[in-house]
């Protein structure tokens, strides 16, 4: 039986999380969003460590780069580094369009790199393609294989 | 304009001659020097002569003090050590030229001036002299002209150092400003999307449930919040060409044009613009900025065409030591009185309705052809086309010549 795809998303913009999940809400696939706001609360919950002991293991992980505590590209680095997070796909997902972050979070092992679009329609069909794309399309490894 | 001109008179009125300083202390020269010996370096063999030129000054009123050095390496430790006011220089010495310490003074990178004292010295020698860089020169037996050759060449040197902290001033105030608008556009960026997304979910969400007002009020919050995300991308757009720095390389129009007018491509299929062009030079450029140049150029011959469908032509031509390029179209053309205009930030000439967009386009052609250390201009008549001209230094490599001539684009 499949089971529905899990979501982590990093960021530290609420509006951002309530419209990602709104969106998901309303379309065709069935998914489970958890949302963390700083990069710090995302290695604890990725390691299922503290009060994420519990936390489902995602299938996808969504993250910004500006994050306070700890930023997105350390979180990156340390998930891509660490042999059992890193075949867990991560789409960065940013408002920054400096080349440089393009450039720097593929270097770290990025699998996605998603600009934040700055208007509703291309936010809604930006948010749909990238669910039905990676927890679609996409063959991932079993949870038990990673 | 009196007051003005006195003070400008006053600047460059030797000490001596000044009334509101020859009241206060008449010996006191220079405002450089009020309160402090003249410094100076004589560079002469002769300690005869030396004290000659130091007794001028004195029985103008400078109190100086000097030491003397003989030759090129005393001269340079001497520059290295101490700080001179002024460096009074015999032409002719045993075993160097006295013109020679205007070179190494250059090569130390310190700006004081050079007074050549010299036996008959010819006038082409003389010219010669401050061709070099000497400040001014002064005969062996007319020394009574010293004190003033000094006091000009203080007064030039405080002139020079003025102007170049203007410079810098006003350099640095250049960069505060495009910091500002960079941060300024990108910050303003994340929570312009905020605005922009949620008023677009509220009129997708709520249309129609509200009353009539309420529709209209949500469509006039998502307008007003789209126009101005396009306005800070576009400065940021703009702000980004002086930020980023030229990365010059040896740049074949040709190709810039083509890879201008891909970007095009739809604008102009869907307008049937035919876009022709003469063999174009190899420039130093950046060669992205120069494409952005081209496409913003061809793009607004093709939005402001005519009734006819556009036919644009650019061409190159060799004018001294530039490039001439020009871009002719067939369009709308600009009223004389408006020529400036266009290249000014956001300025428009137009509604939104009649032609969109947001006035940045010609802005940045500016601000990259200038970086270039070109000019761009525009030559038109209203109704009679446009002509944009725009001018990039000449650098003496040979253009790809397998080109055909008045290639076709349509």
């Amino acid at each position: 039986m499949k089971t529905t795809p899990e979501i982590l998303m990093v960021d530290d913009n609420p509006a951002d999380i309530d419209l990602t999940r709104e969106i998901l809400a309303q379309s065709n696939g069935h998914y489970h969003v958890s949302a963390v706001k700083d990069g710090a609360e995302a290695i604890s919950f990725l390691r299922q460590q503290g009060k994420y002991a519990e936390a489902p293991v995602p299938d996808l992980v969504v993250l910004d780069l500006n994050l306070p505590r700890k930023s997105g590209r350390e979180v990156l680095a340390e998930v891509k580094s660490d042999p059992k997070l890193a075949k867990t796909p991560v789409v960065v997902f940013t408002t920054s369009q400096a080349s440089t972050d393009v450039v720097r979070s593929y270097a770290l092992g990025a699998n996605c790199y998603l600009r934040k679009p700055g208007n509703l329609p291309d936010f809604v069909a930006l948010v749909q393609s990238m669910a039905s794309f990676w927890l679609g399309f996409a063959s991932l490894p079993q949870k038990e294989q990673r | 304009m009196q007051a003005r001109n006195e003070a400008d008179d006053a600047d460059y009125a030797a000490p001596g001659t000044n009334p509101r300083q020859a009241a206060t202390d008449p010996s006191k020269g220079d405002a450089d020097t009020v309160g402090r010996k003249l410094r100076v370096l004589v560079v002469e063999d002769e300690p005869a002569d030396a004290e000659l030129m130091l007794c001028a000054l004195r029985r103008a009123g400078s109190e100086a003090s000097a030491d003397v050095a003989q030759t090129a390496e005393e001269f340079t430790q001497l520059v290295r050590k101490n700080s001179y006011d002024v460096i009074l220089a015999d032409y002719k010495l045993p075993n160097w030229n006295g013109m020679e310490s205007v070179e190494v003074l250059r090569r130390e990178g310190l700006d004081v001036p050079v007074i050549v004292v010299s036996g008959a010295l010819g006038e082409p020698t003389a010219v010669e002299c401050i061709k070099q860089g000497a400040a001014d020169y002064v005969l062996k037996d007319r020394l009574a002209r010293l004190p003033e050759s000094v006091r000009r060449a203080l007064r030039e040197k405080k002139l020079r150092e003025e102007h170049k902290q203007a410079q810098e001033e006003l350099a640095r105030s250049n960069r505060d400003l495009e910091q500002f608008a960079y941060v300024a556009s990108h910050d303003l960026q994340e929570p312009l999307r905020m605005v922009a997304t949620y008023t677009q979910l509220l009129a997708e969400r709520y249309k129609g449930k509200l009353d009539g007002d309420a529709d209209k009020y949500i469509h006039y919050a998502v307008d007003g919040a789209l126009r101005m995300q396009k306005l800070v991308q576009d400065l940021l757009a703009f702000s980004r060409v002086g930020r980023q720095g030229l990365t010059l390389s040896s740049t074949d129009c040709n190709t810039v044009l083509q890879a201008g007018l891909k970007n095009l491509e739809a604008a102009i299929q869907e307008s049937g613009a035919v876009v022709q062009h003469d063999q174009l030079p190899v420039v130093m450029a950046d060669s992205s900025q120069l494409v952005q140049v081209f496409q913003n150029l061809i793009g607004n011959a093709i939005k402001f065409r005519g009734s006819e469908p556009p036919v644009i032509h650019v061409n190159a031509a060799a004018k001294g030591k530039e490039w001439v390029f020009a871009v002719a179209d067939n369009g709308i053309g600009i009223a004389p009185e408006h020529a400036e205009d266009v290249f000014v930030i956001f300025r428009r000439l137009h509604t939104h309705a009649e032609y969109p967009g947001s006035g940045i386009g010609l802005s940045i052609c500016k601000k990259i052809i200038e970086q270039h250390r070109g000019r761009i201009w525009v030559e038109s008549e209203l109704g009679r086309g446009s002509t944009f001209k725009f001018t990039l230094p000449i650098k003496a490599i040979p253009g790809g010549k397998d080109r055909e001539n008045d290639e076709n684009y349509t």
